[in-house]
Formats: structure tokens, sequence, C-alpha cells
């Protein structure tokens, strides 16, 4: 038996959703057994099955350890400079 | 990976609401303790499966027994997604699961234990049984601390609603039925009515990890007593009784209170020692027995390279 991670699409703009795992003998069987676990009721319009062992997984540590502060801009710099404007020495 | 320094830290965390992801190094008291508890969920939903499956032929008319099909593949399907969400936990597999429930190893919630006799059971089971079942499972739902669980949850909660609707439909059909069908009704909530309430367990105790891990988000008492104050004044309505001679409303505030609870009932049936847990679980041994060419079949699909 293999596992599976198993991901669906609702019609829309929604994008793929992850939805869980199941465990299938093999890639066609997994199709199956994923639409009977996951899909009766029509819950999405697109399915992907994928082997878990394909799935290449990032070091979450390297995704959060550095600092992206320079990437965002929480606009409080912004509201300073305004405020400064607004003031009568201006 | 996350991991925690210690207990004090990982409680701060769940205490915040954060989710535990199976690759975190969560301590091994909380993994035993949620892997536990949904491994009797699975195990109560495989159990609950294989017995709405008899109705499927014995269901009244074909709309009847489309919706005891689909209901049938709700609960097999629940068994499944649960399953696999405990498997990762990495306790044990999903046969070595199977293999405890058969062997009487590990247990499953009390309603398992009876038996269905009359379309009358089946109804007060979809009605009273998947109402208490869908209300733990919401107040699981609304705090739960481990990601998968929560996440799959969100899913079987809907279905059980759809089972839920079912039920209270089929209720109010047999409420306006014939006199015969009013009897029948009436006897499958009396013999369902107690294993109902007893369904929320008893009051829940002050150390009770689940309820500080945030598993559990409210105490049994106050679950069970919703449920009550909820379905007493449906069933009366709807013209049928409550098999609780002791049960009154408080004058003052309008509530309902039960009479004294059969906790030992409680206790005997998921020991094992319930009125029909004997045939329940011959049943799916045989089931399991019998289906054992198809995991042949399986193993042997997985063994020939693709
Ligand atoms: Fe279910
Ligand atoms: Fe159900």
């Amino acid at each position: 038996m293999k596992t599976y991670e198993v991901f669906l699409k609702r019609p829309g703009k929604d994008p793929f959703t992850h939805v869980g795992a199941l465990e299938a003998p093999d890639d066609e069987l997994a199709l199956s057994f994923a639409r009977d676990c996951y899909a009766r009721r029509s819950e999405g319009e697109q399915m992907w099955v994928v082997a878990r062992s394909e799935l290449l997984v990032a070091d979450s540590v390297e995704l959060e350890m550095a600092d992206r502060s320079h990437r965002h801009n929480d606009g409080a710099l912004l509201r300073d400079l305004r405020k400064a404007g607004d003031s009568p020495a201006s | 990976m996350r991991s925690w320094d210690s207990m004090d830290d990982f409680e701060a965390f769940l205490d915040d609401g954060g989710l535990v992801e199976p690759g975190d190094a969560m301590p091994d008291t909380y993994r035993e303790a949620v892997f536990r508890f949904i491994e009797l969920h699975a195990n109560s939903e495989y159990m609950g499966g294989l017995t709405e499956r008899d109705w499927i032929a014995k269901a009244p008319g074909l709309a009847n027994k489309l919706t005891a099909l689909a209901k049938t593949q709700d609960e097999i399907g629940h068994a499944h997604l649960l399953y696999m969400v405990a498997a990762d936990m990495g306790i044990k597999t999903r046969d070595e699961m199977t293999v405890d429930l058969l062997a009487g190893r590990t247990t499953f919630h009390n309603v398992f234990h009876y038996r269905a006799y009359t379309w009358g059971d089946q109804i007060a089971i979809a009605y009273l049984v998947d109402a208490a079942a869908l209300a733990s499972q919401q107040a699981v739902f609304k705090n739960c601390s481990y990601g998968p669980y929560k996440r799959i949850l969100r899913r079987i909660i809907a279905e059980e609603g759809f089972h839920m609707r079912n039920g209270e439909e089929l209720l109010l059909k047999m409420a306006k039925g014939t006199s015969q069908q009013h009897d029948l009704m009436q006897e499958g909530i009396d013999r369902w009515w107690w294993p109902s309430v007893q369904l929320f367990g008893p009051d829940t105790r002050p150390d009770d990890v689940l309820l500080r891990w945030h598993i559990k988000s409210e105490r049994n008492e106050v679950l069970r007593d919703r449920f009550v104050q909820k379905m007493v004044p449906q069933l009366t309505a709807a013209g049928f009784t409550i098999p609780d001679p002791d049960l009154r409303q408080d004058p003052d505030t309008g509530r309902w209170i039960s009479g004294k609870i059969d906790w030992d009932a409680l206790k005997a049936a998921i020991a094992g020692r319930g009125p029909d847990s004997e045939r329940r679980l011959r049943d799916a041994r045989n089931a399991w027995d019998g289906a054992a060419w198809v995991r042949t079949a399986l193993d042997e699909a997985a063994a020939v390279p693709a």
C-alpha cells in the first residue's frame, strides 16, 4: 500500500486545496478511492492525487527564519509621515 | 517541524489557539491522548457504517434505500478519513487498528452496542444518535488543536448534518402517519433515548486532558444538557413522549431536567457487554474476513510493477 495526498478544486476562483490522504495499492485505485472518499457529492470539479513519496517538502525552518521585513510594508512609516504633514508647522 | 521546550510552553501554544501538525515534536502524552480519541471516533464510524449497511436492503422504498446507501458510504468514508489521520500519528497502522477493534482490545461508542430492530429504531438513530454525535463533533471541531483532525471534522460534520436532517424528516413523517407508524416511532424513541443521552458521557472530570489540550471544547454535561433542551420540545411537539418518568421542567428557568442517568449501562456497553455487542462484533469480524480476498487482491496489485 502507498499513501497518497488528495487535492480538490471547486468551481470558480478557489485554488486547489489539500483535503486529506488515503492508502491505495496503485495509482489507478488511488484515483478511484479518492473519488469515493473525498468527492461523493461533487465537492470539486478537478482532483489531484499525488503519491506522498513524490511530494517535495520544503524545510519549514528555512521558510520561517529569515527576516523578510524589507519585503513587507506595514504602513507605519507612511502613517508617521502623513501625521507630520498635518502638523501646523508645515 | 516545531518543538516545545516544556509542557508549559506547549500548553501556552495550545491556549493561544495553536494548531499541532503531524511533523511537530508534540509531547508523547498529547500524541497518545489525541490518537486514542481519534481511534475511538474512527472505530465508532466504522461500526456505525456496518449497521447502516443492513438497512440498504431493509429500508422501505427506493428513496430510503438510496439514503441508506449514501449514509453507509458516508460513515465508512468517515472511518477511512479518521483512520488515515490516526495512522499518520505514527502509533498504529490502519491494519493494527482494525485488528485491535475486532479483537475487542479497543472500544467504540455505546450506541453501537444496541440493536436496531425496526424502521422506527433506524429513524430514532438517525434523529437522536446522529444529533448527539454531531453535537459532540461540533464541540471538538470548534477548538480542536490537532490540525488534521480539525480539517477532516469539517467535512464529517457537513455530512452528519445531512443524516440528522434526514432523521428529522423521517421522524416528522412518522408523526403524521398512521397510528401504527406513530407507535413504531415511539418504540424507537423509547429504545434510543437513553443510549443517546449517555453517549455524551458522565460529567467531565476537572483534570480531563482532552479539555485542557483543546480536543474537547465543552464539558460533557454542558453538551448533554443542550441536547436535552433541544430534543424534549421537538419530540413533544411532534406528539411523542420521552421515556424518562422523572423528566421535569424547572418552573423558574423552564429548563428540562433529566431523571437519574444509568452510567453503568454506558460502562457495560463500552466494555463490550451491551445488549448487542457480541453480534455487532461478530458481524464486523465476518465483514473483515469476508473481504480478505479484496485485501489480497490489493496487495497483489501493489506487488505488480507498474
Ligand atoms: Fe459519521
Ligand atoms: Fe451519521
